[in-house]
This record gives C-alpha cells, sequence and structure tokens, in this order.
C-alpha cells in the first residue's frame, strides 16, 4: 500500500487531523456509554446484563458507572 | 507548586480536570486548560477571545476533524457528564505548561501564579500541541499575544 492509498483510506492525511477525531470519538463513546448504563440501570437492567451488552467484566461496569460521583 | 498558584489559577486547574473528567477525556490536556483559564476572566481580556468562542472553536475543529475520517456526528448531542469517576491524570503538554507558568512567574518576580502566568505557559506551546490549532482557529498569533503582555 502506498502512502497515498493510506491517506485515502483513512480519510486525512494530516496526523493532527486524524489523531483529534479519535480523541473526539472516544469522547463521544464515553458520553454515550453514561446515558445508556443510566437508562438500562432505571430500566432494571443488571451490572451483569450491562456489562455482557458491552463486552466487558460486571466488576469493571460497575467500578465505572457504580456510584454517583 | 499548587501552593504557588493564587486562588483563580487553582480554579482554572481544578475546572480543567473538571471538564476533563464530564467530558469523558483520558488526560487534562492544555485545550482544557486554556478553556478553564479564560473562564476566569481576566485571561479573556489579555487575550481577546472569550471562553465561550474557545469552547466553540474547540468543538468545530472536532466536528472538522471527525468529518475528514468519514464520521458524521450531526445529529449527536451530548445527555449528560460521561461517568468517569476518577479524575484523568494530566497529559504531558499541560504538565509542561503549569511547570513553565510556575517559571514565568518566577522570572516575573510575581509571588503567585497567576492566570496570565497560566496564559503565557499556553501561548508558549508549538504545534503539534492541540491548544497551538485552538489558538490557530481563534485568529490569534501566540508570539503576537506573548508580545503583547509581556513588558507589564
Amino acid at each position: 500500500m502506498t502512502d497515498d492509498d493510506l491517506s485515502t483510506l483513512i480519510g486525512s492525511d494530516d496526523p493532527a487531523v486524524g489523531l483529534r477525531a479519535v480523541g473526539a470519538l472516544h469522547r463521544l463513546a464515553e458520553q454515550v456509554e453514561a446515558a445508556h448504563i443510566a437508562l438500562a440501570r432505571r430500566e432494571g437492567w443488571s451490572w451483569e446484563q450491562i456489562g455482557d451488552a458491552l463486552g466487558v467484566s460486571r466488576q469493571s461496569v460497575h467500578a465505572k458507572h457504580g456510584k454517583a460521583r | 507548586m499548587f501552593e504557588r498558584f493564587s486562588p483563580a489559577s487553582r480554579a482554572a486547574v481544578t475546572g480543567a480536570v473538571g471538564d476533563a473528567r464530564d467530558r469523558g477525556d483520558r488526560r487534562v490536556g492544555t485545550e482544557h486548560l486554556l478553556l478553564a483559564v479564560l473562564r476566569e476572566g481576566e485571561a479573556e481580556v489579555l487575550l481577546g477571545a472569550t471562553a465561550a468562542q474557545a469552547r466553540e472553536a474547540a468543538a468545530d475543529l472536532d466536528r472538522r476533524a471527525l468529518t475528514a475520517v468519514g464520521v458524521d456526528t450531526a445529529g449527536f448531542t451530548q445527555k449528560g457528564p460521561a461517568a468517569k469517576r476518577k479524575s484523568p491524570a494530566f497529559g504531558s503538554g499541560a504538565k509542561a505548561a503549569l511547570s513553565r507558568s510556575l517559571a514565568i512567574a518566577v522570572a516575573a518576580k510575581d509571588k503567585r501564579i497567576e492566570p496570565r502566568h497560566l496564559l503565557l505557559a499556553l501561548l508558549e506551546r508549538d504545534r503539534p500541541d492541540p491548544v497551538a490549532e485552538l489558538f490557530a482557529a481563534l485568529g490569534i498569533d501566540p508570539t503576537e499575544a506573548r508580545a503583547r503582555f509581556l513588558p507589564r
């Protein structure tokens, strides 16, 4: 693969722009995760069910979202 | 080092950590510091840009970066803080800016680190530090801005 092919494939040839997009996506994922875990909890999902849906352990999702700050 | 910070500077640093945590960022970066420093008022006047303008410019850079990699987030609005209970640590750029602000205050023979020292330290950051991109997006020339309020 040439550098030009790579640029076309990833949509940007400026690392500053591409890495900024990664940061923004991470932020977005955190915000969507928090909102939807709160929704699932309100609807009675267990931490285990939420962990399974996210592909992580019950412990890790509870440690991160368990108690209000 | 934090005992050298004035109350306003301390509020800015604490605010930057809180912003980073609520937004779901993994590290406190120089952009968070700038937005928080601008909220302390004095820096807004010195820089000629408001915290609201800087926040909007940063959001615009995000949107453009996402568009560049083919992601359209136009329909997304944040519904609440990201549930990160642990406060994120400072990134290396933010750490460097914080210690630089102390050196700047010492050089100016100021007893405490004021928001303007933090702002000066941020203005010294070179690309590709995100805060340098943000200054550019705000139409601010960091070299010129520093020259403008250094001889005080």
